[in-house]
């Protein structure tokens, strides 16, 4: 009877130890599959036969833009679904990102420029944000609030977006954009910083108009 | 519980031991792999590594890292206040602690697309003189680098990389 009983505790044991085992498994695979996701959807440089640059190409380009729902520095929680039908560029940014800073008023004012025919720009932020110690939250977001002050940026500004650089091919490094016409289909991307010109074409791509 | 009843229990808990082991294996080695595969870092940590200093008596030492070819991270001053400095810092723990730091001087950099504004950066190889006050033995210090890379056109996000050195307090 004895002997039963510890037989019985060591069983129990050993069952509690596979659902702990389960839970790591699971937990695993979860990141194995978010890390397989960033490697499918990271882009590469390659030559454009017609001018002989290096050109960045996503495997996004011809697909659904990745849905996401991210907070504003308002708390203010907004979908890409919000904007369907709109021609859209998401542009990923970090306030330390040097290259961003010189991006931005081009992006000012071609989203200015384009915006009566439907286009929009969601500036996604990159900074490091702790949801875990509000004190550092706040300051974090007043850093970024600073950021956008700076650079008049009237588009939309989002928070966290390391939370959804997965599906985006892993965001490594910034700016990267995505731009997205008025179907939700990911028309263009350009990685690092390129020229205003460059910038525009794309845009126009999304806005459905010939170059 | 009849004396089958445990036996099979028992054997049938033993299998699923083997087969949780073995999928931890295949896991770890499949970790290793995804790793491997991974960007290597863009600033390496080159030297010393064992150093012998007298037990609790502040000493300077000169702590080698390299940056790799194309790239700059910010120096410890950037020249802007959003830009992420280089930091060296030695976690409490190690039984060797960092009493002050003398970061080189950046060097001068413009990006291409905006030749007006001036960043401080690193570039190439650089030193830190690190003051380090050790207690009596041997320790195995990991001293960590905060760092924000860039080449002309795009920035990665900061890191931290580790500089092991093995210090020996006299």
């Amino acid at each position: 009877m004895k002997r039963n009983a510890l037989v019985i505790s060591a069983v129990l044991f050993i069952l509690a130890g596979f659902a702990w085992a389960g839970w790591a498994n699971f937990e695993y695979r979860k990141q194995a599959s978010e890390r397989l996701l960033a490697s499918v959807a990271k882009g590469e440089f390659v030559t454009d036969p017609s001018s002989g640059e290096p050109q960045y190409v996503s495997p996004l380009q011809g697909k659904p833009a990745p849905e996401f729902t991210l907070e504003d520095l308002n708390g203010k929680k907004l979908s890409l679904s919000n904007y369907k039908g709109k021609a859209l560029l998401i542009n990923f940014w970090a306030t330390w990102c040097a290259p961003c800073k010189i991006e931005t008023p081009w992006l000012v004012e071609l989203r200015n420029q384009y915006a009566p025919q439907g286009f929009e720009i969601l500036g996604i932020s990159m900074d490091d944000i702790d949801r875990d110690a509000p004190e550092k939250l706040s300051g974090e977001k007043k850093e970024i609030a600073r950021f956008v002050q700076q650079q008049q940026m009237p588009y939309p500004v989002l928070i966290d977006g390391d939370s959804i650089s997965k599906p985006y091919g892993g965001l490594d490094d910034l700016p990267t954009s995505f731009f997205i016409d008025r179907n939700g289909t990911v028309v263009a991307a350009q990685l690092g910083l390129t020229s205003k010109d460059e910038i525009e074409a794309k845009i126009k791509k999304a806005l459905g108009e010939r170059k | 519980m009849s004396e089958s009843a445990v036996r099979i229990a028992a054997s049938v808990t033993f299998f699923l031991a083997v087969f949780v082991v073995q999928a931890g294996a295949q896991n770890t080695a499949t970790d290793l792999t995804a790793r491997s595969a991974s960007k290597p870092p863009a600033v390496q940590y080159l030297y010393p590594e064992q150093i012998t200093l007298p037990a609790g008596k502040p000493t300077t030492i000169a702590l080698h890292f390299r940056i790799a070819p194309g790239l700059h991270i910010n120096s410890h001053n950037p020249s802007e206040e959003e830009l992420i400095p280089t930091t060296l810092s030695i976690p409490d723990g190690f039984g060797v602690s960092l009493d002050h730091a003398v970061y080189p001087p950046g060097s001068d950099f413009t990006l291409p697309l905006d030749p007006n504004a001036k960043l401080s950066v690193y570039t190439g190889e650089f030193t830190i003189q690190a003051r380090l006050i050790a207690t009596a033995g041997n320790h195995l210090v990991e001293a960590r680098l905060r760092y924000q890379a860039c080449d002309n056109n795009a920035c990665m996000p900061p890191k931290t990389i580790t500089a092991a050195i093995d210090v020996i307090g006299n």
